[in-house]
């Protein structure tokens, strides 16, 4: 219930009428979500026992690249892999770490050796044997450059190798301590494939993974669906799982319906049993509807944010940053493009990510005279005829850069927020590209602001995103993950220490400060967190997302048709 | 028979020789048609390779990868990409002209598997749709043209509304109507012919309209000839006499904008594919060319212009089969 206390603390009585509005929806969504996870219930309110058997048709808005989460790592990937994989560890609702396919683990003083002991009685759907041998093959394939791993990959950069003492021990080495990294392990991206599978060629990997999980994937068929069956053997369900055995369903059929009505159309004519995605504009039409219910789950990590970049004019003045997020009414802009739906989020962490403080919630409400105060302190006091403000004969103005691929609501978002930065006197410039343009722009430091969000289920982000080795990364050819260009010594010993010890309470306070110094040094303008949204229709129950990364978990799930 | 009426069988030349006409024709618009796809193939290289961006970056996964410097070099080298931008183009073509159409950036998989797996629904698609659109044509001009006057008309303002509204409009409503609302067909997938009934009706419609327009004026001027007259002198009824003489004159325009309805048909299928979420190559090519995927936006590319330049061969045969005076004329 501790998110439940938070989402309602964090809005300030000055916003009530958004308030009482997203609270309710919030508190609704939350006690979905925590029925599922907490009380052992299913999560659409109807007493029926589970049925085994049937066919579950699943519709999601994004086709994966590549099934094996391994390979580059964005959510499509993550969202199949959890239906097919295992992970080495189970995180619960609360953000602990349990057992899965390890039963028990220690960590060496110095914190760099992680010795896990495994269980026997797993293997994979091709038949190969769970061992130490597959944890080892599976993280040297995470770290392995050919594998092309960004996020898998990223958040193992401190791995040196895997030690085999018997046939069920693994211990691996790291370089630093690491204590986000039982927590990443979590991760459906960090999953367990079949070694055997995995000495495939990537490309076919990518077609047809093999895991250990509830599900296996028997088809691909490109732009319509991927199929996955029963796994009859399975025997090893987390315990944050809701029965043991085999999962209640025959089949899942993984469909992509990009068009968002479209996909929930569906949903209505009960063509498919559940959605994800669900289009924030038809939250109340599938509220209203009686053969539906719904799953909305915020995402761990750091929410979607505009990164503003420090390492060059106008924004390399923390006044100016700050006048910039105070003169952007974003929640204005959430409640018409989004219908008040997405609550705001003030802070670098999503309310959902362990660690979280909502001591920082409000540092970006709007306020524009103390933006204009702020400008006016920094020097620029001077107006052009077109009202913006100037110093020294040049105009106040940033550039947004954004891909072809960003959502059209999110574009729409950024341009309301151009209207009221106008209204501070700053010219907000929506730079629209290719995807592939923005990256190079990205590169060559060459915006004043770039979106994002990083979905991770550690507080250990701040880390990525604004840790000054993240400026550079260790290949320099690709860009930085550290958008803001920030590089704070101060910061950097925070969450490398927060890194080093095991214990909840001094992480806590760790990363309580760490987020103080990034919420006053105003580095990104963020808007809403990321969720998982799912419509799920009345033949259909025990639907839930799991807590490391709030991904879809069918597991549970079971259909009456 | 009322093929009798076309023409005087004794004037036609034997039979071998039509058929080598027919045969020098087809070899000649094959040879048109290589020609267009090397234009092709040529535009559409260079279109890409010129566009801004480096093509490296959508090769290693775009905004989503982070790749290393290393990647990158070898990336750079395995697509050839490090050579001046003619070596490239030789290289390339030389390429095509073994088949090998290479592999996509984007999907990891080879351009001719994708090939493979998305034209079939796109061929299925624009089939039913071209058949819909001409079952469409003849049920209103034969019905309609040389009635009463209001009544063609009505029908006239019908077909021209019709060949005006656009594809994505048309989807829209219909998934609005009937998937929506009346909850009919399946707003999404490709899968059983249930699927099909909407976006093929979405792409039939303005293309009925169009080819009604032509067949309505030339299935009116048919209607006035003296052998109309003749075969109702003969008896005939009018039924039979509009679908067993006069139709064969009036649909000859409409046979030839065939051709030109398949292009507008696989381009209109790119916007109906994303609308509906169905499979098949125009969506694909909507996402290559967002991706940057350099081989697999080519490969669409030429299977479209072939489908047109082969389409447009066919229709040139058709039309002499439904006009021997035609071969006469060229002979």
């Amino acid at each position: 219930m501790r998110k439940l206390a938070q989402h309602s603390r964090h809005h300030s009585p000055r916003h009530l009428p958004f308030v009482r509005k997203i609270s309710s929806v919030g508190l609704a969504a939350f006690c979905v979500l925590l029925a599922g996870c907490d009380n052992g219930a299913s999560t659409v309110a109807r007493s029926s026992q589970p049925v085994s058997g049937g066919t579950l048709i699943y519709a999601t808005d994004r086709e994966p690249i590549c099934l094996d989460p391994h390979v580059g790592g964005d959510m499509p990937q993550v969202f199949v892999a959890q239906q097919y994989l295992d992970s080495l560890v189970s995180m619960d609702s609360e953000g602990r770490i349990g057992p899965w396919l390890a039963k028990s683990w220690e960590v060496s003083a110095n914190g760099l050796d992680y010795t896990f002991h495994l269980r026997n009685d797993v293997h994979f759907t091709d038949g190969t044997p769970f061992n130490a041998a597959a944890v080892k093959a599976n993280l040297d394939h995470m770290a392995n450059p050919k594998t092309q791993s960004s996020t898998a990959g990223g958040y193992i950069r401190q791995y040196l190798g895997t030690d085999l003492p018997d046939e069920y021990t693994a211990v691996v080495h790291l370089s630093t301590p690491y204590a986000a990294f039982l927590e990443v392990l979590a991760q459906g991206f960090l999953g367990i494939e079949s070694p055997t599978a995995l000495l495939r060629p990537r490309d076919t990997n990518c077609e047809s993974p093999v895991g250990s999980g509830p599900f296996k994937v028997v088809r691909w068929d490109r732009q319509s669906q991927v199929e996955l069956v029963r796994n009859p053997d399975y025997n090893w369900a987390p315990p944050t799982a809701k029965h043991q055995g085999p999962a209640w369903l025959d089949r899942i059929v993984w469909k992509f319906i990009a068009e968002p009505s479209v996909r929930f159309a569906s949903l209505q004519a009960g063509e498919v049993d559940v959605i994800e995605a669900l289009p924030p504009e038809s939250h109340e039409a599938a509220r209203r509807n009686p053969d539906l219910s719904l799953i909305i789950a915020p995402r761990p990590g750091n929410p979607t944010n505009g990164a503003l970049n420090i390492t060059r004019a106008p924004f390399n003045d923390l006044r100016v940053r700050e006048a910039f997020v105070r003169s952007s009414d974003v929640e204005g802009a959430l409640k018409s493009v989004y219908f008040n739906e997405f609550p705001r989020a003030g802070g670098p962490l999503s309310s959902a990510t362990r660690f979280y403080s909502a001591d920082f919630e409000h540092a970006q409400d709007y306020d524009q005279a103390r933006a204009a105060k702020l400008l006016d302190d920094a020097g620029w006091t001077q107006r052009d005829a077109e009202g913006y403000r100037t110093k020294d004969g040049k105009r106040l103005q940033v550039h947004v850069v954004m891909g072809n691929r960003t959502p059209p609501s999110e574009y729409t978002l950024w341009e309301q927020v151009q209207a009221t930065t106008r209204l501070a006197g700053i010219q907000t410039i929506i730079d629209q590209m290719s995807d592939v343009q923005a990256t190079q722009r990205q590169a060559d430091w060459d915006y004043d602001i770039r979106l994002g969000y990083w979905n991770t289920n550690s507080a250990d982000v701040l880390r990525i995103i604004f840790g000054s080795g993240f400026i550079r990364p260790a290949g320099v050819g690709g860009y930085h993950q550290n958008t803001a260009g920030f590089s704070d010594p101060t910061f950097d010993s925070l969450v490398q220490q927060a890194l080093e010890t095991q214990d909840p309470e001094q992480r806590r306070a760790l990363y309580y400060k760490a987020q103080q110094i990034a919420s006053s040094q105003y580095l990104e303008l963020t808007t809403y967190p990321q969720s998982t949204r799912l419509g799920i229709y009345k033949t259909t129950q025990g639907v839930r997302v799991e807590p490391s990364l709030a991904v879809t978990y069918l597991y549970d799930a079971w259909v009456n048709k | 028979m009322s093929s009798a009426t076309l023409g005087n069988p004794l004037l036609n030349p034997p039979r071998h020789q039509r058929l080598k006409h027919l045969a020098r024709r087809a070899s000649l618009r094959l040879a048109g048609g290589i020609l267009v796809l090397w234009a092709v193939a040529t535009l559409t290289f260079f279109a890409l390779r010129l566009m801004p961006g480096d093509p490296v970056l959508a090769i290693l996964g775009g905004p989503s990868g982070n790749p290393t410097a290393e990647t990158i070099a070898e990336a750079t080298r395995e697509y050839g990409l490090d050579k001046p931008l003619a070596v490239q183009y030789g290289l390339y073509l030389v390429r095509l002209v073994q088949g090998d159409l290479g592999v996509s950036y984007s999907q990891h998989l080879p351009v001719t598997r994708v090939l493979a797996e998305q034209s079939g629904p796109t061929l299925e698609l624009t089939i039913t749709a071209l058949l819909l659109a001409w079952l469409m044509v003849l049920a209103l001009t034969v019905l309609t043209a040389g009635r009463r006057r209001w009544l063609g008309r009505l029908a006239s303002l019908a077909e021209t509304v019709a060949a005006a509204l656009p594809h994505f409009w048309l989807g829209i409503l219909l998934l609005a109507v009937f998937a929506f609302g009346l909850r009919l067909f399946p707003p999404a997938g490709s899968d059983g012919w249930r699927t099909l009934v909407l976006p093929s009706v979405a792409l039939a419609i303005p293309l009925a309209g169009f080819i009604a327009q032509v067949t309505r004026e030339s299935l009116e001027l048919t209607l006035e000839q003296p052998f109309v007259l003749t075969a109702r002198t003969r008896g005939l009824s009018d039924f039979a006499v509009r679908f067993r003489h006069a139709l064969r004159h009036a649909v000859l325009p409409g046979i030839s904008l065939s051709g030109w309805a398949i292009g507008s048909l696989i381009s209109g299928a790119v916007v109906i594919e994303v609308i509906f979420s169905r499979k098949g190559l125009g969506r694909q090519l909507y996402q290559a060319v967002q991706a940057q995927d350099l081989p697999l936006t080519i490969g669409i590319s030429l299977v479209v212009a072939a489908v047109y330049v082969l389409a447009n061969i066919l229709i040139d045969l058709l039309y002499l089969w439904v006009d021997p005076r035609q071969q006469e004329a060229q002979a």
